[in-house]
């Protein structure tokens, strides 16, 4: 067993599964472990005979599937809910329903990588070169031969093995020298691997050095109409407007997002010590309680009537079908009555927002300096109605006797 | 045990082999190493050439479409998807046949599979491709569909992963890769019977590389199974889940006609209906131009035109609970859409849909329609035309008229819209062409399990006596 | 000498005293606890409501064990399986019970027709027989479909279809245990295609009926497949647990292998996914559709009473059965996969429960005796009714063609 030529090991070729199967037993049985046999498909029983240990690959895949599932999630949360949040059509930045499709879809992808790699790592795959490829009958072994091969290397190998092997069936049985020199790949083929790896990676290096490097020349505008449109962009002239410019200023009494003070006086009705403003938080004129009795006629008079007296038809018919269909009515308040009367500008500007009893808040319909021009509207009306409630007033004494 | 080995059965209780004609392990290496080895019939270089030619015109829209801009197709509101979506959802539901055939046949144990399933997975991955096309090119400027993936950038900008869109780009990308790998993995002991089996140097050399160093060795064997069945298993939930997520792109949104629930398992079903076609329009050429009669025998044309008439049913089994809630949920929007689908403006559409789909499957009840190579290629075809026309009733009407009749419009596809639809194709049957000359079409070493020889002792057992 | 004689020599297939034993002490079990529940139900002073609502879970609790059986049947045939061929004989007993599963149904004919609990809530039962509430005119639009005469000759019909199937392909399967001609056999597998559609159509519209009705305003259109679903894995479940349960006592010891075991357990594995498959596709389409019609079902059974019972249908329907039913050999480990199973049953309960009580009240967990009693009153009738159908008959299909192959195979 010296080393003219070194040994590979012994090839015994059988015609059908049976003799290989009974063989492989025998082989195992005799106390070799290094040996295999190789077959054009799997051969169930096989493992059996020759005592192949079940492999560890299902606990890659599961290792694997648990990386991507935990690993979608992750991605999913810190991306959206984390580095970059934002909402959208009112979902949650992470909601456990709409991230699962991405993380399962991850779980069987990874796995699917852990069954494929796993299964050629554990194999030694991909391999270039292999002894038996040298032994011309073994091409068969691919096809429609079945073949037993045990090592040189096995410490049960001796020189009566092969002969041993062709009593257990054999139908040829051949030594396998190991070559000194493995084959290895065309030259030609070497260097064209090289070149189109280097070609792969030659994108992905210019977009890196894009990243970390900054241009001087405008970008290449490959599709024109794309990149040149028809439109007036910010800081352009344009001859549409009389001041020439394409930018609009901002309407009067814009407010920046964020610059709005919610505490303010002039937002809250209150004063910074809690307690209600008792003068405007805005100038007062003509013009502010003509906006005021605009805006009351509006949102305010269906209820309340446009005198103020809480004496509307909404009120009336309400009042009508009391008890009817168990609707229970609160009549609206006479606004220009005592109490209203005693309470400041702050109190009634914040009943006007957030509501009172029965009436909802109108915070979200009217705009805060419109709430003060109402409540600056009232205290008009009250004044005007001071003067007109003379006696003698037809109108207003069938009112009061009511 | 004698008597019991000796009984005589019908057909319909223990069909005939799978594999015809006397065929060994070596004729059957012989028979399918043989189409990639000799120079293909003549059709072959007819088809490769028409196929090539309508390429280079899906090449050539592509181009224009990229200069000029979405602007060339329908698409318009209220229609926003119009065929770039249904050509992306027809082409996904092709590609589904093939993971179904190696996957799930495979844990439900159906040898039947092992003749078709190399070429169906092919077709799987080509479908994939043309598929993954479509919502390329629908984005607007597809240079920058990488965008899709989370790649971090110099906006620190991150998609949104609460929208279904994504959701289906990871779903369609996984199903790609995924069915890549299973039907290469599949493959490589067939590669490496074609490379012991090279005669030339080039050949033999690429086979080699692909075939990675393949040697038969049971060892390794053992863990291929074990990872062809794990594979299996990932792959079955996956089929589940490609085509349920492209239904979540329809069904998330709160349009008459696309909210509902039975949507994800119902565009499962139609996948595989039409995927199944797919295969039949394939194979039955295919089988004749190749000399493979013996290893893709009636038996498995009957079989896939069963599994066409299930999934037929269920798709139709869906357009009834459909109409039925309609009604019955109420809701005045979602009973109109309906109606209109069956008698509005779309109606021929919606009659050509169910016809290919419902109607004409029934056809396969008999069995000598089963049997009958030129109705079942004529049925697939229509069953594959009715299934694109599913997806354009789905994906138009709804849209065409929804809440707003102000905004009501019919979609009328222009002449780049059918161009790039039939380019698609050239790109699918120039890649399938080129996998039939080139790889081994059917998994050699699988259909060989599938002979009684392949089974240690099988002289032994009853069952097997008779054969 | 039938096949079975042959290739199970000297195996107990066939047993009358136990089975009629075990159908009499079911019966007095069942009928005790019956009798008890609608004592206890009687007492809440609701007109039965309470009881009549764990009445419909413990009765569709049996009739999707029922159904599931003839669904593994018409199955069976029509893909030609040869691995099953020894344990459907214990599915055609589920299946050719359904007559008497339909006699069970016969009480809940009291809150269709009654005039009790009428005014307040809309029905005993169903809210539809009076419409009233927010949703009145809605609801009143379906009376077409939801009117009580309507709705009893449905179901009426829905019995007469599946007890016309389960007695069509069990009698072939009976036939065949007395002939070496597989006539039978060929007959069952000819009409398993139209079985199958009867069966697809008449569930989905019982589910609609029996359970998506309880709440008439709400509707999903994947909802007869989510009752099918988990129909599909109680017969799976119970496959196993009567399985079992023969082998331990002695019967069936070489017709039933390891083999068989793991895949019943494949199969119940596989429909727990799709189970999750569909319980999730209906939710997240609601969920993100985010339409109040739609998500108010969903709601209701989110509210801090019911949100622990959801969360166990999550947990306990899917993501610890998926994991514990995982690794092959949980599924050739008996006792486990006998857990598995009886968890299983248990979780499908959970789930029917959570699809009817809501509906009573979504404010509190109504959970205690009368639900307890009243399904195992029912489950002691049906298996009574099994007991007797089972009593005297062989266990397994003496003389199927496809027995041979079905003790031979081997999972990979």
């Amino acid at each position: 067993m010296s080393a003219e030529p070194r040994l590979y090991g012994v090839l015994a070729e059988f015609e059908d599964v049976d003799s290989l199967v009974a063989a492989a037993r025998k082989v195992r049985e005799a106390g070799y472990t290094r040996f295999d046999a190789h077959t054009p498909f799997p051969v169930h029983g096989l493992d059996d005979a020759m005592g192949v240990q079940p492999t560890i690959l299902p606990w890659i895949v599961l290792l694997c599937g648990l990386i991507g599932l935990g690993g979608g999630f992750l991605l999913q949360w810190w991306t959206n809910a984390v580095d970059y949040p934002f909402v959208i059509s009112g979902k949650p930045l992470f909601g456990l329903p709409g991230a699962v499709p991405v993380a399962y879809e991850l779980t069987i992808l990874l796995a699917s990588f852990g069954a494929f790699f796993g299964m050629l790592a554990l194999n030694g795959l991909p391999k270039w070169y292999h002894p038996l490829f040298r032994v011309a009958r073994f091409s068969r072994a691919t096809s429609d031969r079945f073949y037993l091969v045990i090592q040189g290397s096995d410490p049960f190998f001796s020189p009566a093995t092969p002969e041993w092997l062709a009593s257990l069936g054999a139908s040829a049985v051949e030594t396998v020298p190991e070559p000194d020199e493995p084959d290895t790949p065309p030259r030609w083929f070497k260097g064209l691997t090289w070149i189109v790896t280097s070609l792969a990676l030659l994108p992905p290096a210019m977009i890196a050095k894009a990243r970390f490097s900054e241009m001087q020349h405008p970008r290449v505008h490959l599709v024109k109409n794309m990149d040149f449109q028809k439109k007036f962009k910010a800081q352009q002239a344009s001859p549409l407007f009389a001041d020439g410019r394409a930018m609009r200023p901002d309407p009067a009494g814009t407010v920046a997002r964020g610059d709005l003070d919610p505490t303010s006086t002039l937002a809250t009705g209150r004063n910074p010590d809690g307690s209600y403003a008792t003068a405007y938080p805005l100038a007062v004129d003509q013009a502010l309680i003509e906006r005021g009795r605009e805006r009351f006629a509006i949102y305010c008079a269906t209820c309340h009537g446009l005198d103020g007296r809480g004496d509307s038809m909404v009120a009336r018919r309400a009042l009508l079908r009391q008890g009817q269909q168990g609707t229970n009515w609160v009549p609206p308040a006479d606004l220009t009555g005592e109490a209203v009367a005693a309470q400041p500008p702050g109190r009634i500007f914040e009943t006007i927002s957030r509501g009172r009893n029965t009436m909802p808040g109108y915070s979200q319909q009217i705009r805060p300096r419109d709430r003060w021009a109402i409540a600056l509207y009232l205290e008009a009306l009250r004044q005007a109605q001071a003067g007109l409630d003379a006696p003698g007033d037809k109108d207003n004494q069938e009112e009061a006797g009511r | 045990m004698a008597e019991v080995a000796a009984r005589e059965l019908p057909e319909s209780i223990k069909p005939p082999d799978l594999i015809q004609g006397g065929e060994d392990f070596t004729s059957i290496t012989n028979t399918v190493a043989r189409v990639a080895e000799y120079k293909p019939p003549k059709g072959w270089y007819i088809a490769f050439g028409i196929a090539v030619s309508v390429l280079g015109v899906l090449l050539a829209m592509l181009g224009y479409l990229f200069w000029k801009g979405v602007g060339i197709w329908g698409n318009n509101q209220p229609v926003a998807w119009g065929w770039p979506i249904v050509n992306f959802v027809f082409w996904v539901g092709i590609g589904h046949a093939g993971t179904l055939i190696s996957a799930v046949l495979f844990l439900f144990r159906q040898q039947w599979r092992t003749s078709i399933n190399r070429f169906a997975e092919a077709m799987t991955i080509f479908a994939v491709m043309c598929a993954g096309l479509f919502p390329a090119i629908h984005v607007g400027r597809p240079w920058l569909a990488y965008w899709l993936f989370p790649i971090p950038n110099q906006m620190r900008m991150w998609p949104n992963f609460r929208s279904p869109l994504l959701w289906d780009v990871f779903a369609v990308s996984t199903y790609a890769t995924v069915s890549l790998l299973f039907w290469y993995m599949g493959m490589v002991p067939d590669l490496a019977t074609l490379r012991d089996r090279a005669t030339k140097k080039l050949p033999r050399l690429l086979y080699g590389v692909f075939a990675l160093g393949w040697t038969g060795s049971n060892r390794a064997w053992h863990r291929f199974e074990r990872a062809y069945l794990l594979l299996a298993a990932l792959a079955t939930p996956l089929v589940l889940s490609v085509h349920s997520v492209v239904s979540f792109d329809f069904a998330v949104a709160q349009l008459p006609g696309w909210h509902t629930t039975i949507f994800p398992p119902y565009f499962v079903a139609g996948a595989i209906f039409s995927g199944f076609a797919m295969v039949i329009t394939l194979m039955v050429p295919a089988r004749q131009f190749f000399g493979l009669k013996n290893l893709v025998t009636m038996r498995h044309l009957e079989n896939m035109c069963k599994v066409i008439m299930a999934t037929g049913m269920m798709v139709g089994y869906a357009y009834g609970v459909e109409f039925f809630i309609a009604w019955y949920s109420g809701n005045k929007y979602e009973g109109f859409v309906f109606i209109n689908r069956a008698l509005g403006n779309y109606a021929w559409a919606y009659w050509t849909m169910v016809t290919c789909n419902v109607l004409l499957p029934q056809v396969f009840w008999f069995r000598k329609m089963r049997r009958n190579l030129v109705v079942m290629f004529v049925i697939a075809a229509f069953v594959n035309v009715g299934m694109w026309f599913e997806r354009f009733v789905i994906t138009v009407t709804s849209t065409s008229r929804d809440f707003l009749p102000s905004s009501w419009h019919y979609f009328t596809p222009t002449l780049f819209d059918a161009v790039i639809l039939l380019g698609s194709f050239g790109l699918f049957f120039t890649f399938f062409l080129l996998f039939c000359r080139f790889l081994p079409t059917v998994a050699m070493a699988e259909v060989k399990t599938v002979l009684p020889e392949a089974h240690p002792g099988h002289h032994h057992q009853p069952a097997e006596v008779e054969r | 000498m039938s096949l079975a004689a042959t290739l199970l020599s000297g195996d107990k297939l066939q047993d009358v005293e136990l089975t009629r034993r075990s159908s009499r002490v079911a019966l007095l079990v069942g009928g005790l606890a019956l009798a008890a529940a609608v004592l206890l139900g009687l007492n809440e002073g609701d007109h039965l409501r309470r009881f009549f609502h764990a009445y419909l879970v413990g009765y569709v609790f049996v009739l999707s064990i029922a159904l599931g059986g003839l669904f593994f049947v018409i199955v069976q045939h029509l893909t030609n399986a040869h691995w099953s061929v020894t344990l459907r004989r214990l599915a055609e007993f589920t299946a050719i019970s359904l007559p008497w599963v339909g006699a069970l149904g016969l009480p809940l004919l009291y809150p269709l027709f009654t005039h009790h609990g009428v005014e307040e809530h809309g029905g005993l039962l169903w809210p539809w027989i009076h419409p009233h509430g927010e949703h009145a005119e809605l609801i009143a639009g379906k009376r077409p479909w939801l009117n009580p005469t309507f709705f009893a000759l449905r179901m009426l019909g829905y019995y007469a279809v599946w007890a016309a199937l389960g007695i069509a392909f069990v009698r072939c399967s009976f036939q065949q245990d007395r002939t070496d001609d597989p006539a039978p056999t060929v007959r069952a597998k000819r009409w398993s295609a139209v079985g199958i559609i009867v069966f697809a159509i008449t569930t989905t519209l019982a589910a609609f009926d029996l359970l998506m009705s309880l709440d008439p305003a709400w509707f999903s259109t994947i909802f007869g497949v989510y009752f099918f679903a988990g129909s599909v894995v109680a017969i799976f479940a119970w496959l196993i647990l009567t399985a079992l349960f023969m082998q331990r006592t002695g019967r069936m010891q070489r017709a039933v292998t390891v083999e068989h075991y793991h895949d019943l357990g494949k199969f119940l594995f596989a429909f727990v996914f799709f189970w999750g498959y569909i319980a999730f596709s209906q939710y997240m389409l609601m969920w993100y559709g985010d339409i109040p019609e739609e998500t108010v079902w969903f709601a209701q059974r989110q509210t801090a009473a019911w949100m622990p019972v959801s969360w166990l249908l999550v947990a306990g329907h899917f993501v610890i059965p998926f994991a514990g039913l995982l690794s092959r050999h949980v599924k050739r480990r008996l006792t486990v996969l006998g857990f598995w199973a009886a968890w299983m049953l248990i979780m499908h309960w959970v789930d029917l429960y959570w699809l009817v009580v809501p509906g009573l009240d979504s404010e509190h967990l109504t959970f205690g005796l009368i639900e307890i009693l009243t399904s195992a009153g029912l489950v002691g009738l049906f298996v009574a009714g099994l007991a007797r159908i089972a009593g005297g008959r062989p266990l397994v299909p003496l003389n199927d063609p496809l027995l041979p192959e079905c003790l031979e195979f081997q999972n990979i």
